[in-house]
C-alpha cells in the first residue's frame, strides 16, 4: 500500500493546486497579488532529497506533461523544468548536510528559480510585459509567503511518509538479497 | 564538475534542449484544434480536477453565504429602495418587448443578433501559474461549446472560448495580453450605436482598451459598451462595460477609450457560454445583407 503512497500524494497535490489558484490574485487595498501554489514542485525536490533524485525527475516529467497539456498549452515547459529543478536539488543535496530546515531551504530558493525562470520565458515570447520589480513585489513575494507556510505546515510530514516508504524499500531490498542467499 | 557532466548526461541533457525546443515551437503556433492525444489527456484530468472543484466551491460558496448574510440588512434597504423604480421599469421593458416583437413581425425579421442560447458551465480550474489568463470549464464539444463562443458571467463579458474538447473547454480571458485578442463592441447612448474594437488589457489601469472608434464621434465617459454581435458568433448586447476615460491613439488617427470591465475576473466559479441561437451562420448573414440592400434600393426610390 505505502508503495503507491508518493505517486498519489503528487497527484492529489497536482490537482489542488488549481483549486488554490482559485483564489488567486489577492486583492488588498487596490493592489492584486498573485499566489501560485507550487505544492508539486516542493514535493518533488523533497522526493529528491529523502528518497531518490531520478524517481522524482520522473514524477516531474509526467506531471509536468500533464500540466502543460491541461493548463498552458506549450507544450514542454513543466516537463523540462521540473524534472531540471530536482536534478539541480539532488546535485546540490549531495554536498551539503541533508535536515528537514536545509531541505526546506533548498525547496524555497528552487521554487523561486523556477517562478524567476517562468517570468524569463514568458516575457522572451512577449505573452508578458510585467517590469522586474512589479514582478518581485505582486507575484514572486507573495508567492513565497504562502508557500512557506504550506511548506512549514507539510514539509515534515513530507519528510515522515518519503522516510518511511525509504525503509520499506530497504527491507523489502534487504528481503529480497535474504531469499537469494538461502 | 566533471562526473556532473560526464559525456552520456551533457548528450542526454543537449538532446532535452532539442526536444523542448521543438516541442514548444510546435505548440506556440497558433493552433485552433487539440491534437487526438492532448484531447484524452484533457478530459481525463479534466475529469479529475471536477472531483476537486467541487468540494472546494461548496467551501466557497458557505463564505459567500456567510459574507451576504452579514450584510443582509444593508442591501434590504437598499434594494427596498430600488424596489417602486424595478416596477416602473419592468413595465416599460414587457411594453418595449412586445412592441419590438409585433415590429419584427411587420418586417419579418426572424434571426436576431440577441438570440444565444445559454449553456451553464462550472469553472474546474484556473491556469495555477497565472501568467496567462485562462480558465477552464466543465463542458465541452458534447455540450455543443464551439471555439470562440463568447463567456459571461451574470455582471459581463469575462472571455471567449480557445480549445474545445469533448468534455472541457479552456477559456482565454478578455484580461488576456494576447496581441490577436479582439472582440468588436459597441458603445451604447447618442444617436446611433458606435463601432470599435476591444484590443488589448492595460494591467497596471486594469482596463480594456476599445480602438479603432472613428475620430469624429464624441465619447463620454460612463458611457456603456456592449459586444456588437458584427465580430462572429458572439451574440449582440452582452455587456463588456463602462468608459472611464477617452483619448487619442498612438497614431493619432482613431480615438481610444479606457474601458472598466463590468465583470470581476477574481473567483470566478459558474459562467454561461453564450450559443448564439443563430440557425444557420452564414444563410442568416446573407440574408440580412439582402435585407439591407433592399432597403437601401426603396430608400434610393
Amino acid at each position: 500500500m505505502i508503495r503507491y503512497i508518493l505517486p498519489l500524494i503528487a497527484l492529489v497535490l497536482f490537482f489542488l493546486e488549481p483549486v488554490f489558484g482559485l483564489f488567486s490574485p489577492l486583492q488588498l487595498d487596490g493592489e492584486y497579488y498573485y499566489i501560485v501554489p507550487r505544492f508539486l514542485l516542493m514535493f518533488l525536490i523533497f522526493v529528491t532529497v529523502y528518497y531518490d533524485a531520478k524517481r522524482a525527475m520522473i514524477y516531474g516529467l509526467f506531471f509536468g506533461l500533464l500540466y502543460d497539456v491541461f493548463f498552458i498549452d506549450i507544450i514542454g515547459l513543466y516537463s523540462f523544468l521540473y524534472p531540471l529543478m530536482c536534478l539541480i536539488a539532488g546535485y546540490i543535496v549531495k554536498s551539503v548536510h541533508r535536515n528537514l530546515f536545509v531541505a526546506t531551504l533548498l525547496t524555497l530558493l528552487l521554487t523561486a528559480l523556477f517562478e524567476f525562470i517562468l517570468y524569463l520565458f514568458f516575457s522572451v515570447i512577449s505573452l508578458v510585459s510585467v517590469p522586474a520589480d512589479i514582478f518581485l513585489m505582486s507575484r514572486l513575494l507573495p508567492t513565497m509567503v504562502a508557500n512557506s507556510l504550506f511548506l512549514a505546515m507539510l514539509g515534515w510530514a513530507f519528510k515522515q511518509v518519503i522516510v518511511a516508504r525509504l525503509l520499506e524499500r530497504e527491507n523489502s531490498k534487504s528481503d529480497v538479497n535474504k531469499r537469494r542467499y538461502i | 564538475m566533471s562526473r556532473f557532466l560526464s559525456n552520456k548526461r551533457l548528450i542526454l541533457l543537449m538532446l532535452g534542449v532539442i526536444v523542448l525546443v521543438a516541442l514548444i515551437s510546435y505548440s506556440l503556433r497558433d493552433r485552433a484544434n487539440v491534437s487526438f492525444p492532448e484531447q484524452i489527456i484533457k478530459d481525463t484530468v479534466g475529469a479529475g480536477q471536477s472531483l476537486f472543484s467541487g468540494p472546494a466551491h461548496f467551501v466557497t460558496g458557505i463564505f459567500d453565504n456567510v459574507d451576504s448574510l452579514l450584510n443582509t440588512y444593508k442591501e434590504n434597504q437598499h434594494l427596498k429602495g430600488r424596489l417602486e423604480e424595478f416596477a416602473a421599469v419592468q413595465a416599460e421593458v414587457t411594453d418595449l418587448r412586445s412592441e419590438n416583437d409585433q415590429l419584427k413581425e411587420i418586417v419579418g425579421k426572424e434571426a436576431d443578433l440577441r438570440d444565444y442560447n445559454p449553456i451553464q458551465a462550472t469553472v474546474i480550474a484556473r491556469n495555477p501559474d497565472q501568467w496567462e489568463e485562462k480558465i477552464i470549464l466543465n463542458k465541452g464539444r458534447s455540450d455543443g461549446v464551439e471555439p470562440d463562443m463568447a463567456i459571461m458571467t451574470a455582471r459581463g463579458l469575462i472571455g471567449k472560448v480557445a480549445l474545445v474538447t469533448a468534455s472541457t473547454s479552456t477559456v482565454e480571458l478578455v484580461s488576456t495580453q494576447n496581441p490577436n485578442y479582439r472582440v468588436s463592441a459597441m458603445v451604447l447612448g447618442g444617436e446611433e450605436g458606435v463601432f470599435g474594437l476591444i484590443e488589448g488589457y492595460d494591467t497596471e489601469r486594469r482596463e480594456l482598451l476599445l480602438k479603432r472608434i472613428d475620430a469624429q464621434i464624441e465619447l463620454e465617459v460612463g458611457q456603456q459598451v456592449v459586444s456588437s454581435g458584427l465580430g462572429g458568433i458572439f451574440p449582440k448586447g452582452i455587456i463588456i462595460g463602462e468608459i472611464t476615460e477617452v483619448s487619442i491613439d498612438e497614431f493619432g488617427l482613431t480615438k481610444l477609450a479606457y474601458v472598466k470591465p463590468a465583470a470581476d475576473f477574481t473567483l470566478l466559479n459558474h459562467v454561461i457560454i453564450a450559443d448564439r441561437a443563430m440557425p444557420d451562420g452564414d444563410q442568416a448573414e446573407s440574408e440580412a445583407a439582402a435585407e439591407a440592400e433592399a432597403a437601401a434600393e426603396e430608400d434610393e426610390s
